[in-house]
This record gives C-alpha cells, structure tokens and sequence, in this order.
C-alpha cells in the first residue's frame, strides 16, 4: 500500500494509513436485492440538505428497469481515495479515526476532478453550491442503511464483515 | 393558500395542435382539490364539454401529481390520469386511471404538478421535458415500436435518466385496450387511456426533472414515515402480488423465475416480483399478469413450455401496450364462445389450441395490430359481445358494469357488489381500503390473516360497525362503501397508494389495528396544510360529489348504478346478490350521501356544503335541475 503511494511521488503517513485501513468502515450494497425505490436518496438529500432532491444525494441507483436492475452507486471510502490525492484544493479530507473520507466545502472550487476520477460515480456535483458533494457515513450513523426497506445496504468494517 | 411546499405551484399545458405550451398555476385548486384526481377532474369539468367524445381533438388527457408525489412519504410514487376513457361501456364517460414506476415524481422535480396534454398533433411527436425546456420531437422513426424498444431508444437519444410514458401499437391503431406504459411494467390500464395519446398522435412522454423539492417540515415527514413504514410491515398486499399466496401452483412459477422484487418510487414493500423466463422475455409483474397460468397448465401440464406461454402473456401484452385485466376474462370469454359455436374458427386465431404459446402470441397480436378478428376484440368484451349474436349471455358472466372486468367477491360480498355499482370504471383497482378488510380475515387465523374477532373490532372502529364486513347481509355496507370511496379520493388527490393506506390494519400491532389518520398527518408535514382526519375525509367527499356531477352530467341516474341483470341470479353454483336488498342499500346509500334517492343525483344543499356550489351552479346552467334539499 504505502509502496504504491511512495512510487506515485504521493506523501502519505505510513503510520496513519495503516491505522486507517483497519479501522476502515464502508457502506455496501447488494444491487441482487435493491428493489430500486430510491428511498435511500430521498432520506440522503432530506437529511443533508432539508429538501427532498434525488440530484442531490450522496448516494443514488443506476437503474435499468426493463431488465431489473438498481445498482446503488455509493462511496466505498477508499483507504487509497483517488479523490484524495486528485484534489488540487486540498479540499478533500481522510478522517483519521474511521477512515472517512469528506469534502470540506469551503475549500472546494467545484473544479469536478474528484467527480471524473472517482471509479464508483460516488461523487457528484451541485451546482447551485459550485460545490462536490460525496457520502459523509452520517456520522457513523448511515440513514440510507436503516430506511432501506429490502435490507439491500449495510455497513461493513474491515475485517468484521457486514452488519 | 400557501403552495411553496409539496407543490410545485406550475401546471404545464401542452397544445398539440399548435405545438405550444403554456404554464399556470396550481394554486386556485390547491385548497379546495389539492391534487390528483381532484385538479384533474376540476380541469376537465370546466374545460371540456359533455358532447366531446374520447378520440376527438377537443379531449384532453390530464396527468396530475398530488402535494406527496415525490416526497419521502411511504408508497407516494403515484399520479393519477383523467380523461374521457374509450374503455367504459356502453357510453364514454370521464374516469380516473392511476399509475405507480417514477414518472410521477420525476414530473415534480422537473417542476410541475400536473400536465395536461390538448388538441390533436399532425404528425406522431414525443414530448420531451426537461426543467422548463419543453421540445416537440419527431416519432416518425417510433411509429409501430414496441414499449420496450420505444423506451430504450428514447433513452438514447434524450437522457439515460429520463422517465418514459409511452404507447405501443395497440394505442396507435386505437385499440379500447391500449394502455399507456411505462418502464417495464407500470401501466395506466383499466381506462384504455394508451388510445387517447394515441388518438392525439403523441407516441411518448419523456420527464427529466431535477429541481429540488421543499417539504414544510422534513423532521415531521421522518418522524410519520417511519410510522408508517413500521404500521404497514409484512403488508399481506405485498405478499399476494409478488406470491400469489393460496394459489398454490403460481407461488411455484414465480419463486422459481424471481430476479428479485421491485418497487415503485419510495415504497417499503415491493409488490412487483421481477421475472425472467429463459426463451421468453422478462418483465416486472404483478397479480394480474398470472392471467394465462390456468389456461397454459391446462394445456401443457407441468412443463417448461407452460412457462414459456405464462411469460409471454404478460410480456407480449406489456410490449404491445395491451391490459392484462381484460385478457384474463378475454380468454374464458372466447372459450366460451368457441365451445357453444358462437363464433366461427378464425383464420389467424387457434381457438381450438387456448392455452398454448402461439395462442397467446397470436391473440396479442392480432388484437394491437387490429388485424382480422382481433379489430373486433379491440374495441373490449364488452363492445365485441354487441356484435355476436348471444355474446352478453356469455360475456355477462365476467363484465359486472362498465365493460370493466370481473374483479373482487362480488357475489360473495355485499359491499363489494354496492362499490362495483356506484363507481365509473372497476373500482377495486383504488378502493382496497374496504375489501382489504373484508377479504383477509379468516375464521381460523393463519400467518397473514387477521382473527374475525380482531376484524369485527376494527370494522366497529373503523366503519361504525362490526357488521359491516358480514357478508351474509347489506346491512351497514353503505356506510362501509361511503367510507372506501371518500378515503380512495383522499389518497388519489395526495397522492399515495391504496395497497398501504388508509392504514385500517396493521401486523405490527397487537390488536392488529392501523392509524387512519396518517394521510392527514404527512399531508401537514410535507405542506403545512393542517387539516384533520376529518377535515380530509370532506376533502375526499367532495372530489367524490365532483366525480357524481361528472357523472350527472353525462347523464347517469340512479338506474345506471347497477350490476349487469345476470349477477342477481345463481350461476354456476355461485350466489345471486339479492336485488331487493341491493336497491334497499342503496337508496340508503344515496340517503347518507345527502342525495335525491331517486335519481342517485347530489342534492344542491349537499353541493353546497361540501364547497361546490359553483358545479350546482354549473349544472343549473345546462339545465340538470337538482333537488334543493
């Protein structure tokens, strides 16, 4: 791990990496049972933003229904976030407890690299704020995870498995 | 009246006749009609006459959101449809048609709370709103595609998000069948409004919408729907579509071919079971889909091929834009006809072989493109046993009224039959709130079944009376009927679905019973609007008096509110409804209602206090003369 970032010419704390990847805690979903009613971007924007707004989800399902299909396209909180180190801010930051990875808005430009680099459209862009807009864990507390009616999302941490 | 919340405040009209558009405002119907149902049936009574007929260019379709759609409230994916449906038999008259998918919703957040679509376009075109760009765009290259196809192109070449309404070729060659669709499965079905867009040469209807939407209270809305989601757990509705519980053999079909269950827009319990069959197609579906299972098992026995044929009934028709509900009855109704020789063997159509796939494919068929016998079949049972010497002694048995098929206990159940006669189309599909109830108790209690006991003391609480889901009797139905049909106003102008409210009975709860008030509740938290339960069950009567005028209008009287002649006699073993007992009930009906009992006509005092005296007005005008008390 911190190889690849040494070889990258990217200046990650070794000691923080490891404690960070550990400890990591990470929303997952199952896209066989997403039944793809969206309740998980209406409660995201609801509790975010205080409006009901599916653009302005942290989370949101790719769907193709005449086949079935709902993929929640959610933020895996990379231990290696490309989001991270493609910031040319410094607007994007690595919680060092949990491993959660958040955009401060202050500093975000709206230059929308993190969106373009981010292999899992997890982050996306508000344009009312010139503002990129990712998953936050919620505090630890994910309400995408407790009001998914079909249990299609849950919380893992690394080497616990899902709960 | 405040509409910054829930409501979008815009009502965008489509002139396809000149291909303008035009945006108003919602807010002079908000209070008194708040959505749905109630702005569209408003709309159509002050803009459309009564001698229009449902092809002509001066019908309009209007599609109306509610203050909910789209909100977090539970199961509030829905809109509703209005217009002069093709479907009701023997004349056409104004009804609703609802829909569920996320069409609904993606109409709100492109900021609008309904769309009305007039006039009559030269060349087929689709409509294509994004925010507020409105674009009239070509559908030559659409013409004759199916739904599918219709929808994966339109994607291309518009938005990959964009929400699709659309029709297939059954609704451009006007079949009375057509519905309009949208993904794979939801449909506007039971009104054949597929033929009204048809007839307006309007192929399809895509929504991108992405405008945020307020909500007056969200801390409330989370607080409610979290009430509500936990009061409608193990819903017994979702169990029977997506299970088939009881029917032991179809519960079978779908566990086997199940990709998973899927939902409307913000709904807790999944009612649609996604079906892929191998060699033939896949398709979400619902109860009503499983239509062929017995004729196919009576063909193939047990077998792949049966499967095969299950699956193309409902896939074909979703691709053609055609409604199950008719084809369920459509089949024995032609079987019927087969065995007694009342129609002659068909050149395109194996009537000797029902039941097996090429039957199905070519029923389908024949009836979207209106080819041979299918030209006839297109105009619905109903309209196609007029033409066939003895076809209503056949066809009786499955169209109660209105050319809508059979659906419910009739027979069985009182309060079913009164619901069947007063309304405009099969009323069933949106007033669940009573036969709910009445349908899922049992004797002996199994797992997703209430105790009589338990049920005779929510219908006390409830309906008034612990008699009103007795079916040996029509005592207290029409207090029962009055109640469904108010609250099925109330959840079709906010707009939510009746397979979840109103909330009579829950499974959460010891005592098994729900929380009627709900709607009224989330109504507050979304818009601010507060009003009691009460206070929006006069809501829901007076869209239901409006409905009444409508139907005054079009000159319905209390002889019309009937069953066909055949369902007061035995048949088959089954049951007569008692017709002495029926018209008793329902003069009482009309009694509560505050209606001249004998004509079945709201009285102008009732008009008028239930806040329409404006349509008493109207109907003076043109020469309807209402009894004043």
């Amino acid at each position: 791990m911190s190889d690849v970032l040494k070889k990258n010419g990217m200046t990650a704390n070794l000691e923080f990496s490891e404690v960070h990847f550990r400890k990591r805690r990470a929303l997952a979903a199952d896209p066989k049972i997403c039944s793809g009613c969206r309740t998980c971007e209406l409660i995201c924007s609801l509790g975010h933003e205080g409006f009901v707004d599916p653009e302005r989800a942290r989370i949101f399902i790719q769907s193709n229904p005449l086949k079935g299909s709902f993929i929640p396209m959610i933020c895996r909180q990379c231990s290696d976030a490309p989001c991270y180190y493609a910031c040319p801010e410094s607007a994007i930051e690595i919680d060092q407890g949990m491993g959660i990875v958040t955009i401060r808005g202050d500093r975000c430009t709206g230059c929308r690299v993190c969106e373009k680099i981010c292999l899992y459209h997890a982050i996306r862009f508000d344009p009312e704020k010139n503002s990129a807009i990712k998953c936050d864990f919620c505090n630890g507390d994910p309400q995408c995870v407790k009001w998914c009616p079909v249990n299609a999302l849950g919380v893992v941490e690394f080497g616990k498995g899902v709960f | 009246m405040e509409t910054g919340f829930g409501w979008t405040g815009k009502i965008l009209r489509v002139n396809l006749t000149e291909h303008k558009c035009s945006i108003e405002s919602t807010h002079s119907y908000a209070e008194r009609f708040i959505g749905g149902i109630g702005i569209g049936l408003r709309i159509f009574w002050d803009e459309v006459s009564v001698d229009v007929g449902c092809f002509d260019p001066e019908n309009k379709l209007i599609l109306a959101t509610g203050p909910l759609t789209g909100t977090l409230a539970p199961a509030s994916g829905r809109f509703e449809l209005i217009s002069k449906s093709p479907r009701t038999y023997p004349k056409e008259t104004v009804t609703r048609s609802g829909m569920g998918g996320s069409w609904g919703p993606e109409l709100k957040y492109a900021g609008y709370d309904a769309l009305i679509i007039e006039g009559k376009s030269k060349e087929w075109v689709n409509l294509w709103i994004c925010n507020d760009r409105v674009e009239f765009r070509s559908a030559k290259e659409y013409v004759g595609q199916d739904t599918y196809s219709t929808q994966v192109k339109l994607r291309k070449e518009l938005d990959p998000s964009a929400k699709i309404l659309c029709i297939g070729p059954a609704g451009e060659k006007l079949s009375r069948l057509a519905v309009i669709l949208s993904d794979s499965t939801f449909a506007s079905g039971r009104s054949g409004f597929g033929a009204v867009m048809g007839s307006k040469k309007l192929k399809a209807i895509a929504v991108r919408g992405t405008k945020p939407l307020k909500v007056f209270d969200p801390n409330r809305l989370i607080d409610i729907s979290t009430r509500v989601r936990y009061l409608s757990a193990n819903n017994p509705m979702q169990e029977w579509t997506t299970r088939v519980l009881k029917i032991e053999d179809q519960k079978e079909f779908i566990n086997k071919y199940r990709k998973k269950n899927t939902a409307c827009f913000s709904c807790p319990s999944p009612c649609f079971a996604h079906l892929e069959v191998p060699g033939a197609g896949e398709s979400a579906s619902h109860c009503a889909n499983y239509y062929y299972h017995g004729a196919a098992t009576k063909f193939y026995g047990h077998s792949m091929e049966r499967d095969q044929a299950v699956s193309d009934s409902y896939v074909l028709a979703n691709r053609f834009g055609l409604d199950t509900f008719e084809f369920r009855q459509m089949i024995k109704f032609l079987d019927d006809l087969h065995k007694k020789g009342l129609i002659e063997p068909q050149k395109g159509l194996p009537l000797d072989k029902i039941g097996s796939r090429e039957f199905i494919q070519k029923l389908l068929y024949l009836v979207s493109a209106r080819e041979g016998i299918g030209d006839i079949l297109a105009e619905g049972c109903a309209r196609t046993a007029d033409q066939i010497g003895g076809g209503w002694d056949v066809c009786s048995k499955y169209f109660p009224a209105y050319g809508s098929a059979d659906h419910g206990a009739i027979r069985k159940q009182p309060g079913v039959a009164l619901l069947w006669a007063l309304d405009s189309r099969c009323p069933l599909i949106d007033q669940h709130a009573y036969s709910r109830l009445s349908s899922t108790y049992q004797t002996e209690p199994q797992p997703f079944t209430l105790s009589a006991e338990r049920a005779k003391s929510i219908s006390k609480q409830v309906f008034g009376s612990d008699m009103a889901i007795d079916h040996t009797t029509f005592n207290k139905k029409p207090e029962a009927v009055i109640y469904a049909q108010n609250r099925s106003a109330v959840i079709n102008i906010l707009i939510v679905c009746d397979w979840v409210y109103p909330v009579i009975q829950s499974y959460a709860t010891a005592d098994r019973m729900g929380d009627t008030s709900l709607e009224s509740k989330l109504l507050f938290a979304v818009t601010g609007h507060n009003l009691t339960e009460e206070e929006l069950n006069t809501v829901g009567e007076r869209i239901w008096n409006l409905g009444r005028a409508m139907m005054v209008r079009e000159g319905r009287t209390r002889d019309d509110d009937t069953l066909h002649e055949s369902y007061f006699a035995e048949r088959d073993g089954e049951q007569a409804v008692s017709k002495t007992d029926f018209e008793q009930a329902k003069t009482v009906y009309y009694k509560l209602r505050g209606w001249d009992k004998s004509k079945g006509w709201p009285t102008s005092k009732k008009l008028n206090e239930v806040g329409l005296s404006d349509i008493a007005r109207d109907l003076e005008k043109e020469g309807i003369n209402l009894t004043s008390c």
